[in-house]
């Protein structure tokens, strides 16, 4: 087990270095910062005084050792647009994030299991092809206009949801949460389902081969041959082995709903990480930019490891170190 | 979520006014309010946010004339001085009364901000005279200062002392924020409550404002919402009242939409195609063969009048910005100081007058050449783009469009300037032609701060004196004189082919009156709510 988490720790340093440096390349290609702060307006002398003053000068590399050396520091400079730390930002924004990608996530597999079950289940029937196929349209609409229909039939014309924000947040700790009142729980519920309704046939058709291929297993069929109630056979014993690459694809699916929130944040407004994100974008913002995608790789990176260490509890043969049946990284 | 809200304020005023009626007005935007700073910013976003808490030393009125504000009257001593006199029943936010020391203490801090030094760079000193007047010294006279000092903020000396504020926020200078950025302590109409970018800017009224308040809103919150459907439909839900980016496609169907209307003002922006006036070649400028021009067709000023023949600002208007914008023919819009309505007359559109004087200037079968084109910072730019080549195509004029993000635009002009053909944007700082002048006509001179904005290095003798002559002439005959012979030189020697100048549009519910002001500031003071 230790020298799992050291070869996944080596295999995340490299993912980092490798991010830092395109994304520092990137914020190099976008814009001069120096305009972007100061506007159209600004004389040579004061762009050059701040140029210097943010050490834009310096070649490319040194300019890149001395971001390393301040992130690994944890400093992540200040935001130029907004003139605040960059990690205060960001620790604003992470909760609101981090609730979206997970509600979304579990919409998705509540959804989305259901639906592969008895896709499996009831194999060939009319009735789960249908749904298969209702949930391929989900997957075929792009979010952000499932986003927009979904704000003209709730908000406009129902009048039942919120058209954009968080609503009312509690503030818990450093932690701000939508989930406590009923304002923040009303307004996750677009966003969230926007995000979820291209995931669900993922999940659905995941679910349904996987759950295919061990109900034909031979103790499956020695379970049917003993007399056991299909009930039992079916969510105790098929769906249990299924799980394993549910899990996997879960934890894959939740570092793209947070990478990819970005979507329903821009539509939804949701102050999350995607919106500071395009704000930064669209002003040249380097230290937030840097921040941003550093964090995002750090995201998938930890889920990822995550997802492995399940495996061992859902999965007693790779408990023993011995991995048998399924490889251990296999994805 | 609003009768929530509506019952947080209701029961927020109930304790303040003693049982007024509450009267909440949620408004929204594109962009959210970055800095809560006056000084920390130029963005005209933020400004027209901040406006509510912080009062300008003149006032502006509702259609952009300067009016007395902090200040009941200014004159000019002579000797590059002008002597501004205080109103004395002005107070903060946090009670304290303004003084001499709050408006002298402003003007050298925002002074002293990268961001005004085109703007206020010129004042050396603010010396306070007695307790309710402070003169204004500049390096050299400056006939426009009061137009100016509209967008001078005042904010509380010692507040900002306490706070260690006293120095404008720098970037870079230390990892933790400035106290001034999410709190302010000014003395206008509302007072800031709350302030998250992101999220929300709250304000409520300050019941001591020294000034008329004709509207009966007693709190606000600004919310910006970035997706330009989902803030139609915030407004067509009821989320919000009022929206001041309202997209040109959805003003037909908002005006037709029961309870909701739609109010415009001219913008104080002039879009313009600018061409190059002194470069040897023109950059990215080819023969029809595809092979680099060695001359610069834009020198010649046949070619820049061609053009401007060939260009049917009209259409544009009608087509692309669907009539909602204001064929502009000259380089001053309404509202500008030194605006001359009689002159604003703009080449006709005439095919074969732009052909014979194409072929005159050498150039019978025309030429290949690069509009640079900005996406996104003004409204269609892009279309407008497109229709600008598809007119010039039609005296043989090949126009390529080549669309770039605004920082990557912006970087190409201020580092460079290295465009010979784009479209852009002109707003004079201080709302008044004779920035027009001597920032965007005048022979470029960075180091001078001449032409400051002059990025396509247009040049013109005449124009050039007029940049001169204006900023030291006070007699009001003599500066229209000059304003006129400015622009009349400009037109003829198509400064830059002024297309038009756009509408600001908002839409709102029926109930709520909100004024429109060119800047797009939300005066919260003259808005009714019922």
């Amino acid at each position: 087990m230790t020298a799992f988490l050291a070869q996944r720790l080596g295999q995340a340093v490299i993912v980092l270095t490798v991010v830092s440096f395109l994304a520092f390349l990137l914020s190099s290609q976008i814009g001069d910062p120096v305009v972007s702060i100061l506007g159209m307006q600004s004389t040579p002398e004061d762009r050059a005084i701040l140029r210097a003053r943010l050490g834009l000068d310096d070649p490319f590399l040194i300019r890149y050792l001395s971001y390393m050396g301040n992130v690994l520091r944890g400093e992540f400079g200040i935001s130029y647009a907004n003139q605040r730390p960059v990690a205060d930002l960001i620790l604003a924004r992470l909760p609101a994030t981090l609730e979206l990608a997970g509600v979304a996530l579990f919409m998705s597999l509540a959804l989305g299991l259901p639906i592969g079950i008895y896709a499996a289940i009831y194999r060939g029937h009319w009735t789960s092809d249908a749904i298969l196929t209702a949930t391929v349209i989900g997957v075929s609409i792009p979010t952000f206009v499932i986003a927009i229909l979904l704000i003209f039939a709730f908000s406009v014309t129902l009048g039942w949801l919120p058209s954009f924000g968080r609503g009312q947040v509690v503030q818990v700790g450093w932690w701000t949460t939508g989930f406590l009142t009923e304002s923040g729980r009303r307004a996750l519920l677009m966003p969230a389902a926007a995000l979820a309704i291209s995931q669900v046939a993922l999940v659905a058709r995941l679910v349904r081969a996987e759950m295919i291929e061990v109900l034909r297993t031979d103790y499956i069929r020695f379970a049917r041959a003993r007399g056991l109630r299909p009930r039992i056979i079916n969510l105790s014993l098929a769906l249990r082995n299924t799980l394993i690459p549910v899990i996997t694809v879960s934890g894959i699916q939740l570092g793209f709903l947070f990478a990819f929130a970005v979507v329903a944040e821009a539509v939804f407004q949701w102050p999350g990480i995607g919106l500071l994100f395009l704000q930064a974008l669209g002003s040249t913002d380097v230290p937030v930019i840097g921040a941003i995608l550093l964090l995002t790789a750090a995201f998938f990176v930890a889920v990822n490891t995550v997802v492995d260490l399940l495996y061992a509890v859902v999965d007693p043969r790779l408990r023993a170190g011995e991995a048998t049946g399924r490889p251990a990284g296999g994805h | 979520m609003i009768k929530r809200h509506l019952l947080a304020a209701a029961a927020a005023v109930a304790l303040i006014a003693g049982g007024a009626d509450a009267q909440n007005l949620r408004y929204s935007g594109a962009t959210p309010a970055l800095t809560m700073d006056p000084h920390a910013t130029n963005d005209f976003v933020t400004t027209a946010i901040f406006r509510q808490s912080y009062d300008s030393l003149v006032g502006l009125s509702l259609d952009m004339e300067i009016q007395p504000g902090l200040a009941t009257a200014w004159e000019y001593l002579g000797d590059a001085t002008w002597r501004f006199t205080l109103r004395d029943d002005v107070t903060f936010h946090d009670g304290s009364v303004m003084t001499a020391d709050d408006v002298a203490f402003s003007i050298m801090r925002q002074k002293g901000s990268r961001f005004y030094t085109a703007l206020f760079g010129g004042i050396t000193d603010a010396v306070v005279v007695d307790a309710r007047t402070v003169d204004v010294i500049t390096a050299a006279p400056d006939p426009i200062l009061p137009r100016k000092m509209a967008r001078l903020f005042v904010m509380n000396k010692a507040w900002a002392e306490a706070n260690n504020v006293v120095d404008i926020p720098d970037l870079g200078a230390e990892a933790s924020e400035a106290f001034s950025i999410r709190n302010a302590n000014g003395t206008g109409p509302m007072r800031l409550i709350s302030h998250d970018p992101a999220v929300e800017t709250r304000f409520e009224a300050h019941a001591d404002f020294w000034g008329e308040r004709p509207g009966n809103v007693q709190t606000a919150s600004y919310l910006p919402i970035g997706a330009a459907p989902t803030r139609v439909a915030a407004l067509l839900s009821g989320d919000v009242d009022l929206i001041v980016d309202l997209p040109l496609q959805d003003i037909a169907r908002l005006s037709a939409t029961p309870g909701f209307k739609v109010d415009e003002a001219p913008q104080l922006i002039l879009m313009q195609l600018e061409l190059d006036g002194t470069r040897e070649a023109a950059l990215e400028t080819f023969d029809k063969a595809g092979n680099p021009l060695n001359a610069n067709p834009f020198k010649d000023v046949r070619v820049r009048l061609a053009m401007a023949h060939a260009i049917d600002a009209e259409q544009i208007v009608d087509r692309v910005m669907r009539g909602k914008a204001r064929v502009a023919g000259i380089a001053a819009t309404p509202g500008f100081g030194g605006y001359q309505p009689d002159l604003d007359e703009r080449w006709p559109t005439d095919l074969d007058l732009a052909r014979s004087l194409l072929a005159e200037a050498g150039y019978p079968d025309g030429f290949v050449t690069t509009l640079n084109c900005p996406l996104e910072r003004y409204v269609n730019t892009e279309e407008i783009c497109r229709a600008t080549a598809s007119m010039l195509a039609r005296i043989g004029i090949d126009v390529r469009v080549n669309g770039m993000v605004w920082p990557e635009f912006a970087r190409m002009l201020v580092n460079g300037p290295d465009s010979s053909f784009h479209l852009i944007g002109m707003g004079a700082n201080s709302w008044d032609t004779q920035d027009t002048f001597s920032g965007y006509m005048m022979t470029r001179n960075p180091e001078a701060n001449e032409g400051f904005f002059n990025w396509a290095l247009y040049s013109n003798e005449i124009v050039d004196e007029v940049s001169r002559t204006l900023p030291v002439t006070f007699d009001e005959n003599e500066r229209t004189e000059l304003y006129r012979r400015g622009l009349i030189a400009a037109r003829e020697t198509v400064s830059a082919i002024y297309l038009h100048q756009p509408m600001l549009v908002w839409g709102m519910r029926e109930g709520v009156t909100a004024p429109i002001r060119s800047d797009a500031t939300v005066t919260l003071e003259n808005v009714t709510v019922n």
